[in-house]
């Protein structure tokens, strides 16, 4: 054995210092090095994103509950090296100048909150600043719209139930303030002595508690799992990041699939590296082997020797390729610095465990065919040089191949659809690319006839070397494949973020425009240049039966009542829309929508108007077409019957509605309305003036949460460029070692033409033209397979519209032919450099 | 030191099985050089292969110094080859990534002979190559690569060396320093010595010459060594 292992080291050293190794070595270095920066950049994007994501939940993980949260499980938190904050909340009435003002009341303890901050604005609606402190004792920050509405300001005193609050700043922001403009009333900030002290949440008022929580994430996993048993699912709902359903939660859902998509893709496209280079190492280790056996050497010895010499290039490479990838991935972090804040402090294992594992496993599996079959090489070689090895099936190479690339792509993503998606894709490109192979051989046979023009030399060769160019079609082609998906993925992704939130989208919504000042109120804005959007009549209606079920009044409220009580999760106020036209991003799921509808024709009892519901409310609800709904309005009584369900984009800064009634319902009652605008920040000074004339109007200030959303959005958006650009890179070069493994393999014939005479030109033409063919038939069919991969992967993963990318089908195989024709050109160029001589020499 | 009996050798083709080396019977002893010649596409590679155990009779009996050859499978003839076998080839066949001294050291690693290196030395100074140790085979001319080649087929001392044409890629001069090196080991060793070669003057330097023509062996006789050339004709008239 020591003998065997003696002999690999020698043939290692020598072969890595003559740099013969280069191509294997390289493969797996390329493999490491982009899978290794890939998951490590992505693994500490998600890190950096995952904490931001935090801030909109102020905590790792929240767990909210309609009972107050016993102290003893935030004890028991502590055990756990947690960190914990509490917010109690509840809707309440000022009282200050006179007037009175339902509140959102928020009352939290000093720790909050546990992750972001908590904003104060030195003046009414103006750009919040962050502070690392909470009110205390009697002080109340107050919501910009309080001061409005109650006409107060900063040092004013205010009532709510038993106590009287001093106004110490102004709120602008907190961070788990959510997303719902519509339905909320402003927010006044205090602490919980100053909540006890109101003596405002007594039996029968509807009140929230919060805990947060924050430390290792296997630590809240833990936490977690020995809380569970004592958590009540009617009353307690326990929150991750995860599970953060706004359009930030969306994105970063969406930028995590991409990268591990991203970094799956490198992995295939580092096995399809080493798997060709690892085919023309054993290529040229025929006559080693050969001679070796002739020598006396037995299969075990042979076996040996090549074993260890695959294990000394892995160890090699993984070194290598490791020490590249991270300072790759350091680069792309520094350089990303200005736009992304990812910290570099943090190391994780994982993907060094990944890009290692990759590594083995892919030159042991993709080395194992090769040299199964260098172990076949038969000793008579030596005398008959053409003798190759007596392996024969394929077939094992392809199956060892797929389940290599199979099991790697499982084990990293954990993720059957995707793995399975990428798969069957990449299998189905590889089958129609055998036949066309099979098929252009055909066709080259009856134009292959006649006198000898560079065009028919290409050919030839084509035809002759049918299996090894079908071979070195599927790799190119699963290169160009595997880029395109990237790339149309990180195009559609990157578009409809910014479709989501395209600029100019409404920053400022306003509410209690009446039925008198609207004409007003949108003369008013065109004269003072600022775009509004349509206003929609909103009407407060109590909810209070669907069909013959009561929906009981909160008070009276029963525990344990399961279908009122998921009834009840709408909240029993609703704010009411009518109108016949369907709004911009709403579709009609089930039903039809009311704009046609006659009472003559109407299948409803009379007297009954129709209304569409909003899908997931529905669901929540139990409610189905056809059912009956009543709604208090004041002292009327308004029934109307589901007609239709829509599905609603929430992540469109709009005004959205869960209940839009046929306006013939409404008619009796005078609506307020309320409509959104478009405000550049540089302009926020004008908000003042805009709104004298309208004293009354309620103005909610959105700015702020857009530009979060929209900053988020933006890092994700520069990451998977950047992504996008590694594994570009990581193709390409895979490309390049492609073109190079098979010049290899014409080397000896373009000796034979050279020393026959041939031209450079022809010869260079001859290798151009083939290039040209195998990249247009590579780029064309992996347009193919780039379609229904993209196709599955976007209704099955990333839950997005999906669409015909007609585009690529002509750039694809116009990019494949002028990349690997330029590629090969390139090689052909500088083997044509060197003299007839050396080029015999080096294929003799 | 060879004793082969109705040996024969058919190949499948695509028109059916051919059989390249019609039945022959022949004995080589110990000590003894011994030439096979004759026209290109003859057989006589194939004879040497199956002769050096490279390749498996399709019928017949084969014995290299008593060791039945057409009953052992590939890893005990391979481990013969170690032990008894020395080869040199026409297109000299050294491992390119190891040096002439490495190249040289391969069988008696390969055989477990203690001392490789010292002997690899030993070997590459007697065919004067002791200074181009550490070259690789593309460092070196073709005639010095065969004159490695000659170390490394000596330096396990075999019983037998078989020799594929071993001139036939070198200029007059070196071919000239090739066969006097062969056959001065040779003849300090006591190699039983086989050579395959078109070369008749090489040929005649050895004790016998076997002809090989269209898979027939016929032992060349004084009278028809005087006229090899009209032996070939006929050979290839035949």
């Amino acid at each position: 054995m020591s003998m065997s292992r003696q002999l690999a080291w020698r043939l290692f050293k020598h072969e890595a210092k003559r740099g013969e190794l280069s191509i294997i070595l390289f493969a797996i270095v390329l493999s490491v090095a982009s899978v290794l920066s890939l998951s490590l950049f992505s693994e500490r994007l998600q890190g950096a994103l995952t904490e931001r994501s935090a801030e909109f939940i102020a905590a790792d993980r929240q767990l909210s509950s309609r009972q107050p949260i016993p102290s003893e499980w935030l004890a028991r938190a502590d055990s756990f090296s947690l960190a914990t904050a509490q917010q109690i909340s509840t809707r309440s009435m000022v009282f200050a100048n006179d007037q009175l003002q339902l509140v959102d009341l928020r009352a939290v303890n000093e720790a909050y909150p546990l992750k972001g901050s908590v904003k104060v604005a030195p003046q009414a609606f103006a750009t919040g600043a962050a502070v690392d402190r909470v009110p205390t004792g009697q002080n109340a920050w107050i919501d910009s719209r309080l001061l409005q509405v109650l006409n107060i300001a900063v040092g004013d005193d205010i009532e709510i139930g038993d106590s009287i609050f001093t106004v110490e700043a102004i709120l602008a922001e907190i961070p788990d303030a959510g997303f719902s403009v519509f339905n909320t009333d402003p927010m006044v900030l205090i602490s919980i002595e100053g909540l006890v002290a109101a003596n405002v949440t007594g039996p029968g008022s509807r009140v929230n508690y919060k805990a947060y929580f924050t430390g290792e994430s296997s630590d809240l996993d833990d936490y977690f799992a020995e809380l569970k048993g004592e958590l009540n699912r009617q009353t307690h709902r326990w929150l991750s990041v995860e599970d953060d359903e706004s359009p930030i939660g969306e994105s970063v859902a969406r930028a995590e699939q991409f990268f591990l998509l991203a970094s799956l893709l490198a992995i295939v496209l580092a096995c399809v590296a080493i798997g060709v280079a690892a085919q023309r190492y054993a290529q040229r280790h025929f006559d080693p082997v050969a001679i070796m056996k002739t020598l006396g050497a037995s299969t075990h010895t042979i076996r040996a020797v090549y074993l260890y010499q695959i294990i000394f290039i892995a160890v090699l490479g993984i070194v290598l390729g490791t020490v590249i990838g991270f300072m790759v991935q350091q680069a792309v972090v520094s350089a990303l610095a200005g736009t992304v804040d990812v910290s570099l402090q943090v190391w994780y294992w994982r993907p060094l465990a990944i890009a290692v594992f990759t590594g083995s496993v892919c030159a042991l599996l993709f080395c194992l065919y090769p040299l199964l079959g260098l172990f076949a090489i038969p000793p008579l070689r030596v005398l008959r040089r053409d003798m190759a090895s007596t392996l024969k099936t394929r077939g094992g190479q392809y199956i060892t191949a797929g389940v290599a690339i199979f099991g790697l792509m499982y084990a990293y993503s954990q993720n059957l659809k995707v793995s399975s998606i990428l798969f069957v894709s990449g299998m189905i490109l590889v089958a129609l690319l055998l036949l066309a192979t099979y098929g252009l051989i055909a066709l080259g046979r009856v134009l292959g006839q006649g006198r000898m023009s560079a065009a028919q030399l290409a050919w030839a060769r084509i035809k002759r070397r049918a299996l090894d160019n079908s071979v070195q079609l599927i790799s190119f082609a699963l290169t160009l494949m595997l880029l395109l998906v990237v790339l149309v993925m990180r195009n559609d992704i990157v578009q409809q973020w910014r479709d989501q939130l395209p600029e100019g989208t409404a920053n400022y919504f306003m509410i209690n425009v009446t039925d008198a000042q609207k004409d007003a109120l949108t003369a008013h804005f065109k004269a003072n240049n600022v775009m509004s959007d349509d206003l929609y009549p909103v009407t407060r209606g109590r909810f209070s039966q669907i069909n013959d079920d009561i929906l009981r009044s909160e008070v009276t409220k029963e525990e344990g009542d399961t279908r009122n009580e998921r009834r009840a999760g709408m909240g029993r106020e609703a704010n009411l829309t009518w109108g016949l036209t369907l709004q911009n991003s709403n579709e009609v799921v089930a039903g039809e929508w009311h704009d046609a509808w006659s009472p003559e024709t109407s299948d409803l009892p009379e007297g009954v108007y129709p209304i569409s519901l909003e899908v997931q409310a529905a669901k929540r609800m139990g409610i189905k077409l056809g059912d009956i709904l009543t709604f208090n309005i004041g002292s009327e009584i308004v029934k109307v019957g589901v007609t239709s369900i829509r599905q609603v984009n929430w992540q469109t800064m709009q005004p959205n509605f869960f209940f839009v009634l046929h306006p013939d319902a409404m008619a009796r009652f005078t609506p307020t309305y309320i409509t959104s605008f478009y405000l550049p920040p540089q302009r926020k000074s004008e908000l003042t003036t805009l709104l004298k004339p309208f004293a009354n109007v309620t103005l909610f200030d959105v700015d702020a949460r857009i530009e979060q959303i929209r900053s988020i959005i933006e890092q994700v958006s520069a990451a998977i460029e950047f992504i996008l650009v590694l594994v570009l890179i990581a193709g390409s070069l895979v490309l390049v070692a492609q073109v190079q493994a098979s010049m290899d393999e014409r080397m000896r014939e373009l000796a034979i033409l050279r020393t026959l005479g041939a031209k450079g030109g022809m010869i260079r033409r001859s290798v151009i033209y083939e290039f040209l063919i195998i990249g247009a038939v590579a780029g064309f069919m992996a347009a193919l397979a780039n379609e229904v991969s993209l196709y599955l992967l976007q209704r099955q993963v990333f839950q997005m519209g999906t669409s015909f990318h007609y585009e690529y089908w002509v750039l694809a195989p116009l990019t494949g032919a002028l990349v690997v024709g330029m590629l090969g050109a390139w090689s052909c160029r500088q083997l044509l450099q060197l003299n007839t001589t050396t080029l015999l020499r080096k294929v003799l | 030191m060879i004793k082969t009996t109705n040996i024969i050798k058919t190949v499948s083709t695509t028109e059916g099985e051919l059989q390249i080396l019609q039945p022959m019977s022949f004995s080589i002893e110990a000590g003894e050089s011994v030439a096979i010649i004759g026209a290109s596409g003859s057989g006589k590679s194939t004879l040497l292969g199956l002769l050096a155990g490279l390749d498996t009779v399709s019928g017949g009996e084969i014995f290299l110094d008593n060791a039945p050859l057409h009953n052992m499978d590939e890893e005990a003839r391979a481990q013969l080859r170690g032990e008894k076998v020395g080869f040199i080839f026409q297109a000299f066949m050294l491992v390119p990534s190891l040096t002439a001294l490495e190249n040289i050291m391969l069988p008696a690693e390969i055989s477990g002979l203690d001392n490789p290196v010292q002997r690899a030395k030993d070997a590459l100074d007697k065919v004067g190559l002791g200074h181009r140790a550490g070259h690789y085979p593309n460092q070196l001319s073709g005639g010095e690569q065969q004159r490695v080649a000659i170390a490394r087929a000596f330096i396990t001392e075999p019983k037998i060396l078989f020799a594929d044409e071993p001139t036939g890629n070198l200029d007059a001069v070196n071919s000239e320093n090739v066969e006097h090196l062969l056959f001065r080991l040779n003849a300090e060793q006591g190699t039983t010595l086989v050579l395959v070669t078109h070369d008749e003057a090489l040929a005649q330097q050895c004790q016998r010459q076997l002809l090989m023509n269209g898979g027939v062996l016929t032992e060349i006789t004084d009278a028809q060594s005087q006229r090899p050339r009209a032996a070939e004709d006929e050979a290839r008239q035949a």
